[in-house]
């Protein structure tokens, strides 16, 4: 490689982290101060905040229980804050959820705490992880044989084109888990040493506290890594199998951070072994601090017959995910108004076009990264809740963007020339972009049809279950950008704000696709990096 | 074999030569493999429904069984106890065991044969794949799909007629896939055989007949000519249709109407009816909304992943140059129950009712499961095709099926116990488990409408007198007050026969108590004073 081909792509890459940065910068929700427990069960901070949703609470919770308290334990103020997503057991409220999110934003908080921006902090924090996948989405994309502009196209893509825009401006599980599965990726095609199979089995052991449903959605990597230990050579009529133990025994690893989740475990419920998920959970707290259970509601248990008990499964964790609703969960995050790939991000499909010409080109990675899509799409289409409760867009389906992001590196590659391709890729992208830069931008609270119906009807008011909802937002003026509240809006209304974003994204890709419509490129059976 | 202790690693050596035997060895005792593997299966799943209790959750499982029982078990036993309402086969193969108390009450009667279907199924749907060109992997997924659906597990542990048509079915279309490869005759009367144990099943066989039939016209006539197919055709429809001429005959003989199956009180069509003039035949007459009715009840039958694989198995396989056209032409008959379910929805001839789509409830929702081996055929054929990724959709399929499994995941299932498929008789059939098993007297019950009663009830078959213990039967409705000592029936429903024959009866109105109201009967008892002139006993004259 010439040292100003070098030069030309770290300048690509400086240039491509700095743009990424600025506009995670300037998109991330927040709001300044260092919240207390009183002040963040105020609508200034929940509902009309940042934290307008119970996995941002319920997170933040533990968060600053951890970190202010020095405690497992919620006090009743933030149990308050996190209901009805919050647990109760032996006497104490607890997090039901996954733990590691909460600790490895802490960074961010203590930061944001030293500036009198401990909730933005920790939400700028987090989107470090979404410019990380960015960036990896690139490297695996080069890797793979993509050229290194359209990779970069890819990344941008991933990241503004898609949902996982509107997930990185905030504190949830989904760019972190991606990150996970990326950084999996990478170590998979990249290395082959004892050290990276020992380091995916730890990224994949952690990857599970992040989120327990990423133990299936790594299951391909696991699978493929595993089968690392074994070496088949083919000599003369014969096969010479080699099946190395270190490497086998390097599944040992996930031992250190399963160690950290049966440590939470153990201070947060009083036993090792139990899931958060699996905590029963209150409706709201009341006034003198004790738990409110419903217990109006639980009285109503209905009454099932010996045949019906036998045809119940028993309850576990597995319950959650059953196929007779994948019918709805296909319709839900393929083509539903409310969250479906097709309204919400139509240019993320330009990657299946490229998963094809990768077939032709008998990639060799194709079974392990459709493997990952397929598991994630099938474990949440089996999911009883496919919708993500209030989102917006399919936000269980961001691992999966990366992975067509990916290909869509490619597809751009193929038809780089091809200029009305790449002009009709340019149409589409534009109106994801300005879709996803919206629900960035203003609210991720969009209620799913089924229950925007049930709303509607409730409050005699029109609820919108499509981004059309965020758009209203735009309309009165409002943005949940902490820069946009800070100090964008004395300049200029929302909606010039999200203009400019959108504008700013769209000529940043322009120029790319130009540079790369001009350049000579084509496809590298591996490039190296 | 050596250890190398510094690496930590163990080497071996296998000669190709070896691999092929173990390979070779596997290919050839592949099916022997299956049968066993499947036999165990089925062994396990109805043992576990036995246990559980779920086996005999259909309404309708409890009637086949207690048809079969009445023709060796009733007051008047006899083959004419198999009627009109189904047709004979699953009853006259249930009959060679029923006899015995353990195989009716258990359901293992009727079971078995669904079971024995469930295997064969299984071991054909892996020869049609073989027969379509498939390799192993894709043959053994097509295996899983079929062999490890929560449906099909259930419904072969059950004494359901539909494991037992799939069974005839598949083998039928698998010969005739073979006949159109080999143009051997041998095939074609195996298939036309297997045709005429479906069509001695349920009503979706005579639909396979005529489909068969112009699928065998056209490749005989394309093959060999007019008078060919005219032979092909008469030779196949002889020995098929024997069973449909048999069944007509039999309705001319002991109903006195060659068309009673169809016209009679307790046809489908009547019930059709019934259904339509309360306003719940959605279907009737309406293409688009047929075809959507059946598909859902396929997907959720054969499950969705499995469905969305073979709809892009079938569109590979239409389109696959290496395939032959006349193999393509015999493969279409794999799609005779879905044109057949639609057909049957939109000429108001069946009702099915998905939750969530035409009713609040499942109903019927089991046809969708005649479609399983060929959503399993055609699965089979996407993984063999889309090398790159088979293994990794065999892995999808897996983990689907795990999850359909720990969470007990069928539809058929919850169609029979909380759908309107089954009936929970237990509260009635327990109180005459309970009074009448030691007290003597006959129980006037109408089995068309109340079956499930009498087999839960557990009581021996000659207890109840209904509509097929001939002059018993007459002579309890014209004289309640002599025959009866109880009276299980669903006061003010016209349907129920035993109430639309004796509520006007002054015997019945002056003699009897209502002694308990349940959801889906009510029992009224003699009052004392009238026992003593009570029949106790059968009479060998009547």
């Amino acid at each position: 490689m010439s040292t100003l081909f070098r030069f030309k792509n770290y300048l690509l890459i400086l240039g491509l982290i700095v743009f990424v940065a600025i506009m995670l910068v300037v998109s991330v929700r927040g709001l300044p101060g260092n919240p207390t427990p009183t002040q963040l069960n105020t609508p200034y901070w929940k509902n009309n905040g940042p934290f307008e949703l119970s996995p941002e609470r319920g997170r933040f919770a533990f968060l600053y229980s951890f970190v202010e308290n020095h405690s497992f334990y919620l006090q009743p103020s933030l149990a308050q804050f996190t209901a009805p997503d919050v647990g109760y057991w032996k006497d104490h409220y607890v997090s039901i959820f996954p733990p590691a999110i909460s600790f490895i934003a802490i960074p961010g908080y203590l930061i944001g705490r030293h500036f009198d921006l401990s909730q933005y902090g920790t939400f700028l924090w987090m989107s470090l992880f979404a410019l990380c996948n960015v960036l990896l989405i690139r490297l695996i994309a080069i890797r793979l044989g993509s050229n290194a502009i359209a990779a970069t196209i890819a990344g941008i893509t991933f990241l503004f084109a898609t949902p996982a825009f509107a997930y990185a401006v905030t504190i949830y599980e989904h760019h972190i888990s991606t990150f996970f599965i990326l950084l999996s990726i990478y170590l998979f095609i990249r290395f082959n040493s004892l050290l990276s199979i020992l380091v995916f089995w730890i990224v994949y052991a952690f990857a599970f506290t992040v989120d327990y449903p990423n133990l299936f959605m790594m299951f391909p990597l696991a699978i493929a890594t595993f089968f690392k230990s074994f070496f088949i050579e083919n000599l003369h009529e014969h096969k010479v199998i080699k099946i190395s133990f270190l490497r086998v025994l390097s599944v040992l690893a996930v031992i250190i951070p399963l160690t950290f989740l049966l440590w939470f475990n153990q201070m947060s419920y009083g036993n090792p072994l139990k899931i958060s998920g699996t905590v029963p959970t209150i409706l709201s707290v009341k006034a003198n601090g004790k738990p409110n259970f419903g217990e109006e509601n639980m009285k109503k248990k209905v009454h099932l017959t010996s045949l019906q008990i036998a045809a119940t499964p028993q309850h576990s964790a597995l319950n959650f995910f059953k196929p007779i609703n994948m019918l709805n969960g296909f319709y839900i995050l393929l083509l539903s108004p409310d969250r479906g790939v097709l309204v919400y991000t139509p240019v993320i499909l330009f990657g299946i076009v490229g998963l094809f010409i990768a077939n032709k080109k008998k990639q060799k990675y194709i079974p392990l990264l459709v493997g990952i899509i397929g598991f994630n799409f099938l474990l949440y289409s089996m999911w009883g809740d496919p919708y993500g409760g209030f989102a917006f867009g399919g936000r269980y389906l961001i691992p999966s963007y990366a992975i067509l992001a990916i290909y869509l590196a490619l597809f751009l590659t193929v038809v780089s020339k091809k200029k009305i391709l790449l002009f009709l890729f340019f149409l589409v992208f534009i109106y994801s972009v300005s879709v996803n830069t919206i629900g960035a931008l203003t609210s991720n609270a969009i209620p799913p049809q089924i229950q925007a119906t049930v709303l509607s009807r409730v409050e005699h008011r029109k609820v919108n279950y499509t981004f059309m909802h965020d758009v209203n937002i735009l309309n009165s003026n409002n943005s949940k950008s902490f820069i946009f509240q800070q100090y964008a809006k004395r300049d200029m209304t929302a909606w010039q704000f999200d203009i400019v974003i959108t504008g700013a994204i769209i000529i940043f890709i322009f120029v790319l696709l130009l540079i790369m419509n001009k350049k000579k490129i084509q496809y590298a059976e591996k490039n190296s990096l | 074999m050596k250890f190398n202790f510094k690496s930590l690693s163990l080497e071996f050596t296998l000669s190709d030569r070896k691999i092929a035997i173990i390979k070779d060895s596997l290919e050839k005792h592949i099916k022997l493999l299956l049968f066993f593997a499947l036999s165990m299966i089925s062994i396990f799943c109805f043992i576990y429904y036995y246990a559980n209790g779920l086996g005999l959750a259909f309404n309708d499982a409890r009637s086949h069984l207690d048809i079969a029982r009445r023709v060796v078990d009733n007051l008047k036993p006899g083959f004419a106890q198999l009627g009109s309402v189904w047709l004979p086969l699953p009853h006259l193969l249930a009959v060679v065991t029923v006899w015995n108390d353990f195989m009716w009450h258990s359901g293992l009667a009727g079971a078995l044969q669904s079971m024995i279907s469930y295997v064969a199924s299984g071991i054909v749907i892996y020869l049609i794949l073989q027969a379509l060109g498939v390799r192993m992997i894709g043959r053994l997924a097509g295996v899983i799909v079929f062999a490890l659906n929560m449906n099909i597990l259930y419904m072969q542990s059950t004494a359901m007629t539909e494991l037992l048509l799939l069974g005839s079915m598949t083998i039928a279309v698998y010969e005739l896939i073979m006949w159109h490869k080999e143009d051997k005759m041998s095939r074609l009367l195996k298939s036309g055989f297997w045709v005429l144990l479906a069509t001695m099943n349920r009503y979706d066989g005579w639909f396979l007949l005529g489909f068969a039939s112009i699928l065998i016209v056209i490749q005989a006539w394309r093959k060999h000519g007019y008078k060919a197919a005219e032979g092909a055709f008469l030779l196949f429809c002889t020995l098929a249709g024997f069973g449909i001429i048999l069944w007509i005959i039999w309705n001319w003989v002991i109903f006195k109407d060659p068309l009673y199956f169809i016209s009679g009180p307790y046809a489908a069509a009547t019930q059709q009816q019934q259904i339509a003039a309360a306003g719940l035949l959605k279907t009737e007459h309406n293409w688009s909304y047929s075809f959507i009715t059946y598909t859902y009840a396929v997907i959720y039958n054969a499950g969705m992943l499995q469905t969305v694989m073979a709809t892009i198995g079938m569109i590979l396989f239409w389109f696959d140059k290496k395939i032959s056209g006349s193999l393509k032409m015999a493969s279409i008959a794999l799609m005779a129950p879905f044109v057949f379910n639609i057909l049957a929805l939109y000429l108001g001839q069946s009702v099915l009712f998905i939750q969530g789509l035409n009713g609040n409830s499942w109903f019927n929702v089991r046809y969708g499961l005649m479609m399983i081996p060929t959503v399993a055929v055609f699965a089979g054929y996407l993984v063999h095709r889309l090398k790159a990724i088979r293994y990794i959709l065999v892995l999808l399929l897996l983990f689907v099926m795990f999850f359909s499994i720990v969470n007990k995941d069928a539809v058929t299932l919850d169609d029979a116990v909380f759908g309107a498929s089954g009936k929970n008789v237990s509260a009635v059939s327990g109180w005459l488990h309970k009074h009448v098993s030691h007290t003597p007297g006959f129980v006037l019950i109408s089995v068309a409408s109340h079956d499930a009663i009498i087999f839960s009830s557990g009581l021996d078959m000659k207890r109840f007198i209904h509509e097929g213990t001939g002059m018993y039967w007459n002579l309890a409705i014209a004289h309640p007050a002599h025959w009866a000592r109880w009276i299980v029936m669903r006061t003010y429903d016209l349907h129920d026969m035993t109430y639309r024959l004796i509520y006007k009866n002054p015997e019945f109105k002056n003699d009897y108590t209502l002694i308990h109201h349940y959801p889906f009967a009510d029992i009224y008892e003699i009052k004392p004073q009238y026992v003593k002139y009570l029949h106790m006993k059968p009479y060998k004259e009547l």
